[in-house]
């Protein structure tokens, strides 16, 4: 909002920022640096069993750190999802966004993480299950972008 | 759960949520583009985060403990069929999309109001999951899987 920072700082100051996050969450608390858990810790109390304590606290901490890059990036406007939604009506892509959150939500319980849980922590400690779902889900998402930019005819 | 433990995971996830949006990882184009293999950005922002807490690891590893949870134990799992099933899934997702759990909370954040369609269907993914668990009398999945969650009474 303020234009302090840019919208995207080179990928070789957040890159190695992130992977230091990581080593700090194993470093200090022992704690495999995860968002898909983190979620996964507001949904406990309904399935009846208790998160560990510091989930719920990470996750409020990442949208406040979120919010001050927002407040301190160029400024905010509400927009819509890009080539996405140019190309669907919102009747359409409002079903559409539901499935893809569902397949991430069910995706990443099934397999036990995501892109930072399996993809950077897991892989970064040599965890051979965060390899396989990494590659698995790199691939995949690739395969269906390229699939999606041929269908639509490269508007996608 | 100390002081420490909570600042710990308080100022990860701050500073995680800062970088990931500083990152322009909640732009819709950017993660599309890259998986169009058009635009290297989020390949070598995740390779050099891998590469720098692999090499943080190696420095943790030889220390052997963490600050406030006792001994140093990373993850190390076998592949199982979940790891690769989840993966798809997930990757039907992030293609879809071009977003995952925690790049949905920064597209919110800087405007993309369409990321809280996402969120909606993650929560309910995650949720999803653990009822076919359930109804499959597995115990739940949480995160880490090596902290697993009591077996919930069927239907509760």
């Amino acid at each position: 909002m303020l234009g302090w920072v840019s919208a995207q700082l080179p990928w070789w100051v957040t890159g190695p920022g992130v992977g230091l996050c990581v080593v700090a969450l194993y470093g200090l608390i022992n704690a495999r640096l995860g968002v898909s858990g983190a979620w996964l810790a507001t949904i406990a109390p309904a399935e009846g069993w208790r998160p560990e304590p510091w989930r719920r606290g990470f996750l409020l901490a990442l949208v406040g750190g979120s919010l001050v890059a927002a407040l301190l990036g160029p400024p905010v406007t509400v927009h819509g999802y890009g080539r996405l939604s140019e190309l669907l009506p919102p009747v359409v892509l409002v079903p559409v966004l539901l499935l893809v959150g569902v397949a991430l939500g069910y995706g990443s319980r099934w397999a036990g993480g995501c892109t930072s849980g399996h993809g950077m922590s897991g892989c970064a400690a040599g965890s051979p299950d965060s390899f396989a779902m990494t590659v698995t889900f790199f691939a995949v998402a690739v395969l269906v972008t390229l699939a999606l930019h041929a269908l639509t005819g490269g508007r996608l | 759960m100390t002081r420490g433990f909570r600042w710990s995971a308080l100022g990860v996830g701050a500073v995680f949520g800062f970088l990931l949006t500083v990152s322009g990882l909640g732009d819709y184009h950017t993660i599309h583009d890259g998986l169009l293999l058009k635009n290297p950005y989020i390949f070598l922002m995740m390779a050099s985060a891998m590469a720098v807490a692999f090499a943080g690891l190696v420095v943790l590893r030889r220390v052997g403990r963490t600050r406030y949870a006792g001994r140093l134990a990373l993850p190390h799992h076998r592949i199982e069929r979940r790891h690769v099933y989840g993966g798809v899934v997930f990757g039907l997702g992030f293609g879809v999309g071009a977003t995952c759990p925690g790049m949905t909370i920064v597209m919110t954040t800087t405007g993309g109001l369409y990321g809280l369609v996402v969120l909606v269907g993650l929560l309910g993914g995650l949720w999803l999951r653990g009822w076919v668990e359930r109804r499959q009398r597995r115990p739940l999945s949480t995160e880490p899987t090596d902290v697993p969650a009591p077996v919930a009474a069927p239907g509760s």
